[in-house]
């Protein structure tokens, strides 16, 4: 469980740098040095007066349980937004004019979020969970031609599984 | 006297009180307030406004019906889903330091974003308007009915801020085909990264008027 320094709320107190037994807060680009940091210290974590440093969890909880009836729901809305998203993409890049290419751009960001959010809570929220871990061995099975592969395998063996 | 609430932000207005600061007198009915009227802290229309009612929301019937189990694994999720899973999921593991791993997760969303089909040239911002009203009209109240009855507090969430979106993107796009390139001809252009709500102005809200995340997370749409 190492510690984690939030530097958009760090004041620069600096007390962190007297606290740490090991100097793992002291470097130059304000992150914490994790092959120093002492799991659990949590000295920095206290002492900090601009509550900027916290500790990265070891475990994550098994997410919460998704009903059918929401998990499809979702999805009907979450396939309409990344639809929306490519037809604004086609506009974005397609349009003669720079200002529609501009707003169809916002359009697809915008989606892709809401899309992101949405299917989000359709049950792949954690990236540990089960539902994922068994959705990248779908894919790894299934693999169409150039599908990054690799990239899936690492998932498999660096994502840490959760035992429910 | 009664009162309207914007849709998008929250934001009240009161007939008896009228808007003194905006030259509208105290006692003005929504009704005589300007087809142009906007919403003073978010720029929603007005037609994005409802009238308040006081009664309180009836409860819900809690329901943990989960026959279906079989549903998911049939239907194949679309490469457009699995992109958009992943790079969501890409974003889970940046907020837990997981660099490698969000790499991962990115390739595989760039890979299936790739592998969606492909939309028709003559594809217009109209057939983007029929989708929000189908998405307005019938997809949000189907899944905030699935989402209240199993007490899905993540779900709701999530609905609820889609919503407001899409209903801030639908009365966009209808005044940009009325008014084409003009409307943000000389404004810019906001994109919200958590909610994905789109404004227009000079500058970006202070919050988002939707999730409220400060503005650090909202990024302006650069016109090239």
């Amino acid at each position: 469980m190492p510690a984690y320094r939030n530097v958009r709320l760090c004041g620069k107190d600096c007390l962190c740098l007297y606290v740490c037994p090991t100097g793992a807060t002291d470097t130059e680009n304000s992150i914490i040095d994790v092959a120093k940091c002492i799991p659990g210290c949590m000295a920095c974590v206290d002492a900090c007066p601009s509550s900027a440093i916290s500790m990265l969890p070891d475990k994550y909880p098994p997410p919460q349980i998704k009903m059918d009836t929401v998990i499809m729901a979702q999805r009907v809305l979450g396939q309409s937004k990344v639809q929306q998203e490519k037809i604004a993409e086609t506009i974005a890049t397609l349009s003669d004019s720079p200002v529609t290419r501009q707003f169809a751009k916002a359009i697809a960001k915008s989606n892709r979020c809401m899309a992101e959010d949405i299917l989000r809570e359709a049950g792949y929220m954690l990236p540990q969970s089960t539902k994922v871990r068994k959705l990248i061995e779908i894919l790894i099975e299934n693999a169409p031609a150039g599908f990054p592969k690799d990239a899936a395998e690492l998932l498999l063996n660096k994502l840490q599984k959760i035992v429910v | 006297m009664r009162k309207f609430k914007c849709s998008i932000c929250g934001y009240v207005y009161d007939e008896a009180a009228g808007i003194p600061e905006k030259g509208i007198a105290p006692e003005t009915k929504w009704e005589n307030l300007s087809d142009k009227f906007i919403c003073p802290t978010c720029t929603a229309p007005k037609m994005a406004f409802q009238l308040l009612n006081e009664a309180p929301d009836q409860t819900t019937v809690l329901s943990t019906d989960n026959s279906n189990k079989f549903i998911e694994t049939i239907a194949e999720l679309s490469a457009g889903e699995i992109s958009a899973i992943c790079s969501s999921l890409a974003k889970g593991c940046e907020k837990q330091r997981l660099t490698e791993e969000m790499d991962s997760f990115k390739k595989l969303a760039d890979y299936f974003k790739i592998k969606t089909t492909p939309i028709q040239q003559n594809t217009t911002l109209h057939d983007i308007i029929k989708m929000l009203e189908k998405d307005l009209n019938q997809s949000f109240s189907v899944a905030n009915k699935a989402a209240k009855a199993n007490a899905d507090r993540g779900a709701q969430r999530s609905l609820m801020w889609s919503e407001k979106v899409s209903t801030m993107t639908k009365s966009l796009l209808e005044r940009f085909t009325k008014e084409g390139d003009l409307m943000l001809k000389n404004t810019n252009v906001y994109v919200c990264d958590i909610c994905g709500l789109i404004t227009i102005g000079d500058t970006p809200p202070d919050v988002c008027p939707v999730c409220k995340v400060p503005n650090f997370k909202i990024t302006k749409i650069e016109r090239d």
